[in-house]
């Protein structure tokens, strides 16, 4: 590490009317360093990044780039300083090939025209110097999604970024290809290029890092070094307080199986088989994971056993021992379906709903809270919702609050509200705490290991294999529409797991 | 049917087909260059009555033919500098904005029609130029070259564009702002400037296919287009957003609807059938564009105005 | 949020403008604001032979295409501002949408206009429900046969199948190949009439064919114009279509050098040299009709022909095209034909 770091941003402060998104932050990240930023969402992270490339211009305070004191208006700017960014959602056009994607933006040799031959070959070098494979040739939508990240690392390197900043770099990546990418990193930063990677997956943190920064609303609440560090102690600097990452679970009687697929196989939205022929049992007091890499049938798995997906013919789904693979989704809910969906705020809940509003969504037309002359019992719905939001904890001004205005992890707590007083047989949890804060996030662990002692069957899908690993009693593994795997969670490896997800069957040994 | 097949009529039906086609394909290719950015335009036929009735003035007024496509072409750029202050400055939503600039087309060339011309009163037409040499050619020389320099135009533009989106800087970039205004934007791609540019050809040549329309006939009309636009635009979904696939989609539509005024002519369609078989064009381009682009998406950034934030 | 603002206000302002200039397109509204800037819906108190006598009658006219199409709409309005009464007459035109017609009359008979002229075949239907509710007003309809079975309804109707008979014998003695091109809308209405009438008169008077396109559309001003070229395709030498829509066969016509004949109203302004002769109707002869039927105390309830008899058609020829021999003679016979009723039209 050398003495002078090659960024510096000084007592940055960044308000915005009635928010401090940053307030005197100090950061700074030497050559050849991995300098890792954490926080939750909104702790202040991306408009930190957002006032490097940019986008906005600080209140207070510096950027010193290189030794010398810069102000960077623009992302093309920071692009010819020698800044780079792979962002979390790509920055690739997939109709383009990879060598368009990289070309695209710089000046060409042959103007007007472009000039792919010469891209290409650079391409082909910087591919070689670092172990980056990639096609030049090829469009982008051919790619895996480890392949298109190492376009977007390619189209840094080409540009010859000195300093490359890793937004969530591993959210959609499986186990092995986290693996690789740290060896590209690794790679980079021995050229003494320097990095920022901004997660939030703890242990990626403490394997990747020199420096661990901690921003909570919006200030530094800590810096690190692993060595010097733990999971726990991170959790505590993010969270303001003690935090149990791996929730206690206690041993429940196995019950009955009360969902029970068969056979199923569902299209998905390009009308081709996202799901083939799966079928698995999930038992009462158990909590069975899917684990697999985002678009491998998990998502059209519960929305075909929640009623909103028809599977194809021949398909069977059990609520204790009943086929309701005919029934529609107000019909399975009267069976005791809950359902918690991976997109909270189109599927989970309305928006511009208020927070009581969508907590009877599900019953408001029921006795408890309709009138025989077909009115709401205002009265009735009010001590119903206030008694959840107590419950459950949902941080709200009033019951009467516009949704929407809520945060990630109290919207998720609403509907949590609503689905789990049902008293549920079967729960689909689909990806329950995904960009939800670590605080809400422990809550809803503790309620959906609850609803396993009540003897409730749930299935947990989730992208984050820590949860899966942490809370399911059987894990099952999807690759390509099919099951390929279920394992008990007690003989569960992250790196069998993570072999799985890629699609290798038989881990070796 | 006999009468059909001889030579002349055939020739002659090639040449009507092809006259059908170009103001299609002028307006269908410059919605094409529009959509590739991932701007919809649904004024183009506002924008067609708007330049067909300047440049008909224009003609009428001094006789000047080169005058009046020059007008159509610069009433077509007007209304894209409108259009991309709309939909790109001002980020309004696309579809409604290319319906008010239909509307205003319509309204606003009915009105100055009516001030300035009052009634239909004949100006010159387009000539007929033929290529030296290529007209020459026994039969196929009077179908193809034998045409106005208009349509001459069009079908020249068609390879033209899709070189430009395939070999150019600039065509990748609209092909980017198009796809993924993002990352176009977070590469130093003006996604404003990419998508002013593509709407200003396709407003010109809307421009131009008004013209075309406008001087072929000699005459002008309110509502002289009769929703030829709209097909225009419905030709580009068909067409799979490709030249090619538009010119395919154009030559097709102009040459059924010729073929059908042929038979009709000739008294093969019998008269009971006539206004079904009015509908022939549109169903059968329709259906044979539906077969032969298969599943090829739209532009993914198709209508949704970018912002950075 | 400002740019919100600014583009909402700029959105308002591109569609007043496109809806102003639109209603401003559409009709050419009550002539006393408008007088002497529009010609063609003057037709007040004040023209000099304006000594009817008595109060001026409020009329007002809801027709489908512009005033001064130079086919349909235009025939109407001239009969009008021929009248030789005192007239308030309001006019709107271009409003081929019936919705926006129905909204019209209505609006109209509510604001006490006495005789309002629904100049559409279209618009019979919302007459129906319309003129029973304003029993003291008058609605004058066509083209059409019959009042629909409406007290305050007059209907008319050409007899254009005797215009286009007299037309297609004139066409007959012109062409040289024997082959004579007829271009239409849709089969339907007194384009039909014309047509038949047309093409019977000319082959009662020689041995020629008579070939007829109907294009499936009022307005499609090219479709029309090519279908025209394929006629001359096929040896067509002589040509005649109806509707607003044969603007663009005429100019197929004037490039090719071929004659053309004309119906609705005189169509020499589009050619002088190719137009042989128009049918033009003069609807007036009925109107005065209705009129003073109203002005007696029968509000409606009758259908009245223009015909060549009754002067409501005639043939207006065009000097700058030269007749062979004869022909003008025959065209003459056959009106008094048709007027004697000797020549059967075949209508």
């Amino acid at each position: 590490m050398s003495s002078q770091p090659m960024l510096e941003m000084r007592g940055i402060t960044k308000r915005f009317p009635g928010v401090i998104a940053n307030q005197d932050v100090s950061f700074d990240v030497s050559a050849g360093e991995v300098h890792t930023l954490l926080g939750e969402n909104g702790a202040g992270k991306s408009t930190l990044m957002k006032i490097l490339f940019g986008l906005y211009q600080p209140d207070e305070g510096e950027v010193i780039w290189q030794g010398a004191p810069t102000t960077i208006t623009s992302p093309s700017e920071a692009i010819d300083a020698g800044i780079g960014m792979v962002h979390q959602h790509f920055m690739l056009v997939p109709t383009l090939t990879v060598a368009e994607n990289v070309a695209l933006g710089l000046a060409s040799g042959r103007r007007p025209l472009t000039d792919l031959g010469a891209v290409s070959d650079r391409i082909r070098e910087i591919s070689e110097q670092h172990g980056l494979a990639v096609d030049p040739s090829v469009e982008v939508w051919r790619l895996s999604v480890g392949e298109r990240q190492r376009v977007e690392i390619m189209k840094a390197l080409y540009r010859d970024a000195r300093l490359l900043v890793l937004d969530e770099p591993t959210a959609v990546l499986t186990p092995q290809e986290v693996d690789d990418l740290f060896v590209i990193l690794r790679r980079m930063t021995s050229e003494g290029r320097g990095l920022i990677f901004i997660s939030h997956k703890l242990h990626e943190v403490m394997a990747l890092s020199d420096r661990i920064t901690v921003l909570r609303n919006g200030r530094v609440t800590g810096q690190t070094v692993p060595a010097e560090s733990s999971r726990e102690q991170l959790a505590e600097m993010m969270v303001g307080r003690a935090v149990k990452l791996t929730p206690d679970r206690p041993d429940v009687t196995r019950g009955a199986a009360r969902l029970k697929v068969n056979q199923l196989s569902v299209q998905g939205d390009r009308g081709t088989l996202a799901v083939e022929n799966v079928s698995f049992d999930v038992f009462g007091g158990e909590i069975l994971g899917i684990a697999g890499v985002s678009g491998n049938g998990q998502r059209e798995i519960a929305e075909a056993v929640a009623g909103l997906r028809s599977p194809v013919s021949g398909s069977q789904i059990l609520f204790d021992d009943e086929n309701v693979a005919n029934l529609n989704t107000k019909q399975r809910r009267a069976r005791g379906l809950a359902y918690v969906p991976e997109e909270r705020m189109k599927d989970g809940a309305v928006g511009d709903f208020s927070v009581s509003e969508n907590l009877i969504l599900v019953d408001h037309g029921t006795d408890a809270f309709t009138s025989s002359s077909g009115l709401f019992k205002f009265d009735a719905i009010k001590r119903h919702c206030s008694e959840l939001v107590e419950r459950f904890a949902v941080k709200t001004p009033t019951i009467d609050t516009q949704t929407s205005n809520l945060s990630g992890g109290n919207i998720q707590k609403v509907i949590m509200a609503r689905e789990l007083t049902a008293e549920p047989t079967v729960l689909i949890a689909s990806q329950p705490t995904r960009g939800v804060d670590i605080g809400s996030a422990e809550y809803i662990h503790s309620q959906l290991i609850a609803q396993r002692a009540r003897g409730t069957a749930t299935l947990l899908i989730s992208e984050d294999l820590d949860e899966v690993l942490g809370l399911s009693d059987r894990i099952a593994v999807m690759f390509d529409g099919q099951i390929i795997a279920i394992v008990d969670a007690d003989d569960a490896t992250r790196e069998g797991i993570g072999l799985l997800m890629a699609g290798v069957v038989e881990p070796t040994g | 049917m006999r009468d059909f097949f001889t030579v002349s009529i055939l020739v002659a039906t090639i040449a009507s087909g092809i006259r059908l086609a170009t103001p299609y394909l002028l307006a269908g290719l410059g919605e094409t260059i529009g959509q590739r950015s991932g701007v919809l335009n649904l004024g183009v036929d506002g924008v067609m009555q708007l330049s067909a009735f300047f440049s008909y003035w224009a003609v009428l007024e001094t006789d000047n033919l080169w005058l009046g496509m020059v007008i159509g072409l610069v009433v077509g750029l007007v209304m894209g500098v409108i259009y991309a202050v709309v939909t790109v400055v001002l980020k309004a939503q696309q579809g409604i904005s290319g319906i008010g600039i239909f509307l205003f087309g319509l309204g606003f060339s009915d009105l100055m029609f009516r001030r300035q011309v009052g009634t239909p009163k004949p100006a010159n037409q387009l000539p007929e130029i033929p290529i030296p040499l290529l007209s020459d050619i026994p039969w196929v020389g009077e179908a193809l070259f034998e045409h106005s320099v208009v349509t001459y135009a069009a079908f020249a533009t068609v390879p033209l564009l899709a070189w430009m989106l395939r070999s150019t800087t600039f065509g990748m970039n609209i092909r980017a702002v198009g796809e993924n205004p993002q990352a176009a934007d977070s590469l130093g791609v003006s996604v404003a400037w990419n998508r002013t540019f593509a709407i200003l050809i396709g407003n010109g040549m809307a421009g131009l296919a008004g013209a075309a329309l406008v001087l072929e006939l000699g005459i002008f009309q309110p509502n002289l287009t009769n929703g030829l636009g709209f097909i225009a635009v419905a030709l580009v979904y068909f067409g799979a957003w490709r030249p090619v696939g538009i010119m395919s989609g154009a030559l097709l539509y102009g040459l059924v609807a010729a073929v059908v005024l042929q038979w009709k002519a000739q008294g093969i369609i019998p008269r009971g059938a006539s206004d079904i078989a009015a509908m022939a064009p549109a169903v059968l381009t329709i259906l044979a564009l539906i077969i032969l682009a298969g599943r090829v998406q739209a532009p993914a950034a198709l209508t949704r105005p970018f912002s950075r934030h | 949020m400002t740019s919100n603002r600014h583009l909402l206000r700029l959105l308002a302002l591109l569609f007043s403008f496109g809806l102003i200039a639109a209603a401003c397109g559409d009709s050419t509204d009550d002539t006393s604001a408008d007088a002497g800037e529009t010609a063609e819906s003057d037709a007040d108190s004040d023209s000099e032979d304006a000594d009817a006598g008595g109060d001026t009658l409020t009329m007002a006219i809801v027709a489908p295409s512009a005033s001064d199409d130079l086919a349909f709409t235009q025939s109407m309005i001239e009969s009008i501002e021929a009248l030789d009464r005192d007239i308030d007459l309001q006019v709107t035109d271009g409003t081929f949408v019936v919705d926006d017609a129905a909204a019209a009359i209505r609006g109209y008979a509510e604001d006490g206009v006495e005789v309002i002229v629904a100049h559409g075949t279209q618009f019979g239907g919302p007459l129906t429900e319309i003129a029973p509710e304003f029993p003291e007003t008058t609605f004058i309809w066509g083209t059409s046969s019959d009042t629909q079975g409406l007290e305050n309804v007059f209907a008319y109707y050409p007899a254009a199948d005797q215009g286009g008979y007299v037309n297609g014998v004139l066409a007959a003695a012109i062409s040289e190949s024997g082959k004579i091109g007829v271009v239409g809308p849709v089969e339907a209405g007194d384009a039909v009439a014309y047509i038949n009438g047309f093409a019977q008169g000319a082959m009662d008077s020689g041995d020629v064919e008579v070939a007829i396109t109907y294009t499936g559309s009022f307005s499609d001003v090219a479709l029309m114009a090519e279908a025209a070229q394929a006629h001359l395709s096929n040896d067509v030498d002589v040509l005649t279509g109806s509707s607003q829509a044969v603007v663009g066969a005429v100019g197929v016509a004037s490039e090719n050098g071929v004659p053309w004949f004309g119906t609705q109203a005189n169509q020499v302004p589009l050619d002088g040299e190719l137009v042989v002769a128009s049918q033009v109707y003069h609807w007036e002869v009925v109107l005065v009709e209705m009129l003073d039927l109203r002005d007696s105390g029968t509000l409606g309830g009758q259908a009245f022909e223009i015909t060549l008899e009754n002067g409501g058609l005639e043939i207006e020829f065009n000097d700058g095209y030269e007749l062979p021999e004869g022909a003008r003679e025959a065209a003459d016979a056959a009106i008094a034909g048709i007027i004697d009723g000797s020549v059967d039209t075949g209508a």
